[in-house]
């Protein structure tokens, strides 16, 4: 099985690469038609005109765009993605910083998705025809409209405010510190022995995640159940019936199997929504990750870091379609063999 | 002892439809022995599938068993529990499906799928199972079992699918085996190749068979005793040879009749009017559900339902008037002998296609899927192309009218050479040739009317308001047979054949002289097609225009055709006068395809080329050393 | 009741659909008739009052004001105009774009098909919403650019569910009839393909409302959307929000709104979906 994927993932890689290099284009020029002139945001307001001319050339601002990216494209090549405007820190150790915290608060918020959305899918499922089912699609359609920071929202209300049970606010209690490693809360406390640090970081993922892992599991749940009924229709589950096999066998061996290809596919795409959903649940729960630093930046419009920022919501992205693409290769042998 | 193994007594089969219950099965009466063969004909919509579906009572939702017994060795089918059901089937009742291809689960090896068969047969530990796998595959005649255990579906023809099908039916001995138009799906000399190891390992395990087709020869040639089902109720019941030999009741003869022989007895083909009623129609008929169109109707047939007549050995059928049914002939052929040809129309020239497959980023691999083909098509001629899937017929039918164009080669169409593709040149083309589709369902639009989609090239050209053209297409209508009505309908109102019918409009509208029909018949019953056979010779007869008939059906080109090219895998094998050829083939891939077809005479024995492997590497050593 | 109705709106969700954003248009539509109050209105005096069914409540006020003693329901009457302009503008416009490319892609097939599939690929390996946020900070603030970005990010969306469905019909045999007619592709593809893809259509147009409304009411939070004078959802939350425990029902209606004009586009779409729907396949395996 390896002989025939290796290709394959590696052709998607290279595809990856030359997307990541497309966007990077692509957003150096939106930014740099922006009405704001970065080199009188970077200035004192008393600076003079010539001083913010002066400032002008020594970014670079002066020079024709496609120079201006070729120079960005070389440094970027070289680790070095410039100094932030606002905050006077290079840009790489800022977004090194933040990145950890966002993909931990994804990771756990698409296994929550995940789980949701196919035992939800099983259930809606096996209601089918039953008088519950009206109820239940009603339901899913309800679900499906309240998006990600309505429920965080929501969940500040109940949770945070009115039964005052879970934290709300950043990414630990305000009086622990962060444990020096990797960035990745969950690991780096348990790692240095502080199992007080695991919890606080834990409840305080609690409300963020579940709000994006429930605003993203109805989608889930509706393809994994239409996909299961189309299943059924196929010939080969007639055939194992008529072979004497449990409908149980059936479910789990013959239809989940296949039912779970075009939902997995769905789910690629479901996630990559999902990280760029991590965005406002930061703002939202003022928590440490590349949203806010995103949000800042755009406030200040602070380029380099918008730049920087783009591209590594573009990179996971790209990251997390390549590994829904495996698991899809692995399990459906049509792309693999011809 | 020979038991029986499977009784029906008076077994009926109901449906609740939204307007009221409906017998979908009536009257089921048989009895089948241990080791014998009991064929179900029928068209479709007979039933005849429904019956499969009983034994392992795996109804669809709203059809029960209304009535009467079904006994499977002893024991009742139908009021039995559902553990104690599921317990035989896989076992001791097996079935073979129709589509092969679909039968398996795509995302599990061949492999994985036996195993989990030979697993609830509980067979030993994951060693045996694996060694009886690969004896299994070996006794279907399966080249290289070992490699095969390893592939997925996909990778597999249809006629492998299907023998990997019938050895896991076979796995566990069963007493009973129902097949379900096992080889409809498949080409015709791999059909001859399944119903022979069906009938091999039939006579190996002395299993019990039931055998659903709607080809009546077929069945002669390999049942003991053939039950003729006619809307849901059997028509007639005997041993094979002599239902095929004498049929006693008049649908059995007038199926006869429909059929095209493979020798050509200059005989028409009988078309039974309208067509089976659908299960919303059968309300409303009291007599015999054949009397509207029964050539012997008479007063009594239409009062109640004719009782079942028997006669010596056996045999019965459902009919007052069986006396008369030898007396039904076919209608004599009216064009007697080969038609006068005219001019030379369309003359094809080193007919090449390519097709270009971009694989992979890098990798570009070309497949020919045409080469080298010529002929001539002169005026009044019908021309048929046979062959199976892959060869190339359905290609050179759609570069005759345009949709591909030629790799190479040159395409000249009365008088001009059209190859280049040019405007110019495809507007010739266009008012020359048109082409019939043959799927009714997709090649008609399900949003325009009839008349819309029959005066099309009128639209294409802006010629005339709605009121020309809804009398043009009333004209068009009522040349092939439909009435005027039907213009303001949609495709979904109607029936296939009708469907098929105003396709063929649409293609005459323009008044082309040349036609080319892509699989037109296949999918429709027997009736329909001798309807829709017949309707093409008489426009033939009052427009004078040639036909390119591709078909992978030998009868039907036998038929209609007065030349024949037979192709495989993109080249022509053999051509000439359709007689001649079919009577005294040169080609190997001639004389195999040939050798499937089931000969017209059921006491004539029946030998389809020996196996060894696939038919293909035969053909191929044969092309290699002509 | 129901048998008078033409048969796509004989459908529960339909009809509740239709009515919930029928009632958001006529806030939207007649919104200076309708809101008791000014929207940009401060009164000093009376800020961050809850509803008036609540103690401390005033009838004049009936949901509360905000921070700035704005009417908070007049402030959700005139939102709706940003709400539904964005979403009708946005969505047809997304809808252009995007069914065009997929007409064309699905159609032609071949090497335009690869550039634009190629091309939405790269759009889509972009969260929509960082998308939106940064082309809002090259485009800078207002309603225009807000339905500009909405559609440039969201294009794409329609063109992938939209060529595949193309592509299915454009297999098709009538397809291919029309062409051996004499049909050029335009009119093969305007008479052929778009009417079996309308209902399709619909449903996604009524869908992407639901979304263009999120993603407006994200961007008005953040404050890159309209401007600070015009009343919009997300903003009443952000607002709302830092004085959470003070009035928490200042959050929960702008919430409601949202959720609510969502619901409505969703049902409608996905009702629409079911009864547009005329994929009837009659076998009946005898």
């Amino acid at each position: 099985m390896l002989t025939t994927i290796i290709p394959l993932i590696g052709r998607r890689l290279a595809i990856s690469v030359f997307i990541l290099l497309i966007v990077s284009v692509l957003l150096f020029l939106v930014l740099h038609v922006l009405p704001v002139d970065p080199a009188a945001m970077s200035m004192p307001p008393t600076a003079t005109i010539a001083e913010i001319e002066a400032k002008r050339i020594e970014m670079g601002l002066d020079k024709p765009l496609p120079q201006q990216y070729l120079i960005w494209l070389s440094q970027v090549l070289h680790g070095d993605f410039g100094t932030s405007i606002h905050f006077r820190r290079g840009v790489l150790g800022l977004v090194l910083d933040t990145l950890p915290a966002t993909i931990e608060l994804a990771v756990l918020s698409m296994i929550i998705a995940s789980v949701l959305g196919i035992v939800g899918g099983l259930v809606l499922f096996h209601v089918r025809g039953t008088r519950k089912e009206p109820a239940m699609d009603f339901g899913s359609i309800l679900l499906l409209s309240i998006p990600e920071f309505l429920w965080s929202l929501f969940f500040i209300l109940l949770f945070g405010v009115a039964l005052h049970v879970l934290p709300f606010t950043g990414r630990l209690d305000p009086d622990m510190r962060l444990p020096l490693g990797t960035g990745f809360l969950l690991f780096d406390s348990l790692a240095a022995g502080r199992p007080d640090i695991f919890w606080s970081a834990v409840k305080h993922m609690i409300l963020p995640c579940f709000a994006l892992g429930i605003a993203f599991s109805p989608t889930i749940m509706r393809v994994l159940r239409s996909s299961l009924i189309d299943v059924y229709q196929e010939d080969y589950i007639h055939l194992a019936r008529l072979r004497g096999l449990s409908e149980r066998r059936i479910l789990v061996r013959h239809a989940l199997k296949n039912a779970i290809l075009p939902t997995l596919s769905l789910m690629g795409v479901q996630f990559g929504f999902l990280f760029g959903g991590t965005l406002l649940v930061e703002v939202i729960y003022s928590y440490p990750g590349l949203g806010n630093l995103m949000v800042d930046a755009v406030r200040n419009a602070d380029l380099p870091i918008i730049q920087a920022v783009g591209l590594a919501y573009c990179l996971v992205v790209l990251v997390i379609n390549t590994v829904v693409d495996t698991f899809y290769l692995v399990l459906n042998p049509k792309l693999r063999i011809r | 002892m020979s038991m029986d193994m499977l009784i029906a007594k008076d077994l009926a089969v109901s449906a609740a439809l939204a307007d009221g219950t409906v017998p979908v099965i009536q009257e089921l009466n048989f009895s089948l022995p241990q080791g014998k063969i009991l064929g179900l004909v029928g068209e479709s919509g007979a039933g005849k599938s429904m019956i499969g579906r009983t034994v392992a009572q795996l109804l669809p939702p709203g059809f029960a068993v209304s009535s009467g017994e079904l006994m499977f060795n002893g024991q009742d089918l139908v009021r039995m529990p559902a553990e104690t059901r599921r317990e035989l089937l896989g076992r001791e009742i097996a079935f073979v499906p129709q589509e092969p291809l679909s039968g398996l689960n795509p995302v599990l090896t061949i492999g994985q799928q036996i195993d989990e068969h030979l697993a609830r047969l509980n067979v030993g530990n994951r060693r045996e199972r694996r060694a009886r796998a690969l004896d299994m595959l070996a006794a279907v005649h399966l080249p290289r079992p070992a490699d095969l255990l390893g592939k997925y579906p996909h990778q597999l023809s249809g006629g492998m699918c299907q023998r990997v099908l019938i050895a896991m039916a076979f796995a566990s001995r069963p007493k009973l085996l129902i097949a379900d138009e096992p080889t409809t799906a498949l080409d015709v000399t791999i059909q001859a190749r399944i119903v022979q190891l069906i009938a091999e390992m039939q006579r190996n395990e002395g299993t019990s068979v039931i055998f659903i087709t709607h080809d009546l020869r077929l069945a002669a040639q390999i049942c003991d005793s053939i039950m003729v089902l006619y809307a849901g109720r059997p028509a007639e019941y005997g041993p094979a040879r002599e239902v095929f030999a004498r049929p006693a009741h008049p649908y059995t003869r007038c199926l006869q009749l429909s059929n095209p022989s493979m020798s050509g007895s200059g005989r028409g083909l009988y078309a039974l009017p309208e067509r089976m009623p659908g299960l919303s129609a059968l309300k409303g008929i009291n007599g015999c559900l054949f009397g509207p169109r029964c050539p012997s109707v008479v007063e009594a047939c239409n009062r109640r339902q004719p009782p079942y007549v028997a006669s010596e050995n056996g045999h019965l059928a459902a009919c007052v008037r069986c006396e008369t049914t030898p007396a039904i002939a076919a209608p004599a052929l009216v064009d007697v002998g080969a038609p006068v040809l005219g001019e030379p129309l369309l003359k094809v020239e080193g007919l090449t296609k390519t097709f270009r497959i971009d694989s992979s980023f890098f990798r570009r691999s070309d497949f020919t899927a045409v080469k080298d083909v010529n002929f001539t098509l002169h005026q009044n001629e019908f021309i048929g192309i046979v062959g199976e899937s892959g060869s190339g017929k359905s290609t050179v039918a759609r570069m005759m009218c345009g949709l591909e164009k030629l790799t190479a080669g040159s395409l000249t169409i009365a008088g001009r050479d059209v190859s280049d593709g040019s405007k110019a040149s495809q507007a010739h083309q266009r008012a020359h040739v048109q082409m019939v589709f043959q799927d009714p369902q997709s090649a008609l639009n399900p949003r325009r009317k009839v008349a819309s989609i029959v005066t099309q090239a009128m639209e294409a050209t802006n010629d005339g308001d709605w009121g020309e053209r809804l009398a043009r297409a009333e004209a068009l209508l009522s040349e092939i047979g439909l009435p005027p009505e039907a213009a303001t309908r949609f495709p979904s109102q109607l029936s296939g054949g009708q469907k098929q019918r105003v396709n063929i409009a649409r293609a005459l509208c323009v008044a082309p002289n040349i036609l080319v029909a892509d699989e037109i018949v296949s999918g429709l019953d027997v009736s329909v097609q001798a309807q829709l056979l017949n309707l093409l010779l008489r426009l033939r007869r009052e427009r004078h225009f040639s036909m390119l008939f591709i078909s992978h059906d030998l009868s039907v080109v036998r038929y209609l055709c007065d030349r024949v090219l037979v192709m495989y895998r993109g080249e022509v094998v053999e051509s000439g006068p359709t007689a001649e050829v079919f009577a005294d083939p040169r080609h190997p891939y001639t004389r195999t395809l040939l050798a499937a077809v089931p000969p017209d005479d059921p006491s004539a024995i029946w030998k389809p080329q020996p196996v060894e492997g696939e038919s293909a590497a035969v053909c191929e050593a044969m092309v290699a050393n002509a | 009741m129901i048998r008078v109705l033409p048969p796509w709106l004989r459908s529960g969700r339909v009809l509740a659909g239709l009515v919930i954003v029928a009632i958001i248009g006529l806030c939207a539509v007649f919104a200076p008739y309708l809101a008791p109050h000014d929207p940009n209105e401060q009164n000093l005096v009376s800020t961050l009052l809850p509803p008036a069914w609540t103690e401390g409540g005033d009838v004049s006020f009936l949901l509360g004001t905000d921070s700035l003693g704005r009417d908070v329901l007049s402030r959700l009457i005139y939102g709706a105009r940003v709400a539904m302009m964005v979403a009708v503008f946005a969505s047809l416009g997304a809808m252009l774009l995007g069914a065009v490319l997929a007409y064309i892609a699905g159609y032609f097939g071949g090497r335009v098909d690869a550039l634009i599939g190629r091309a939405v690929d790269v759009w889509m390996s972009f969260p929509p919403v960082v998308l939106s946020l940064i082309l809002m900070v090259g485009l800078g603030v207002g309603l225009r650019n807000v339905i500009l970005a909405i559609i440039v990010v969201d294009w794409t969306r329609f063109c992938r569910v939209l060529r595949a469905e193309v592509m299915v019909v454009a297999r098709k045999d009538y397809v291919s009839a029309a062409r051996l007619v004499g049909f050029s592709h335009w009119r093969t593809i305007t008479r052929e393909i778009v009417p079996a893809t309308l209902p399709l259509l619909i449903t996604l147009v009524s869908l992407e409302m639901g979304i263009a409304v999120i993603v407006e009411a994200i961007l008005s939070f953040v404050g890159m959307s309209v401007s600070a004078t015009t009343p919009a959802w997300g903003q009443m939350v952000a607002d709302a929000r830092q004085y959470i425990y003070d009035n928490p029902w200042n959050l929960m209606f702008p919430i409601f709104t949202i959720f609510l004009a969502v619901f409505g586009f969703n049902m409608l779409g996905d009702g629409l979906r079911r009864t547009l729907d005329v994929r009837v396949t009659a076998t009946q395996r005898v």
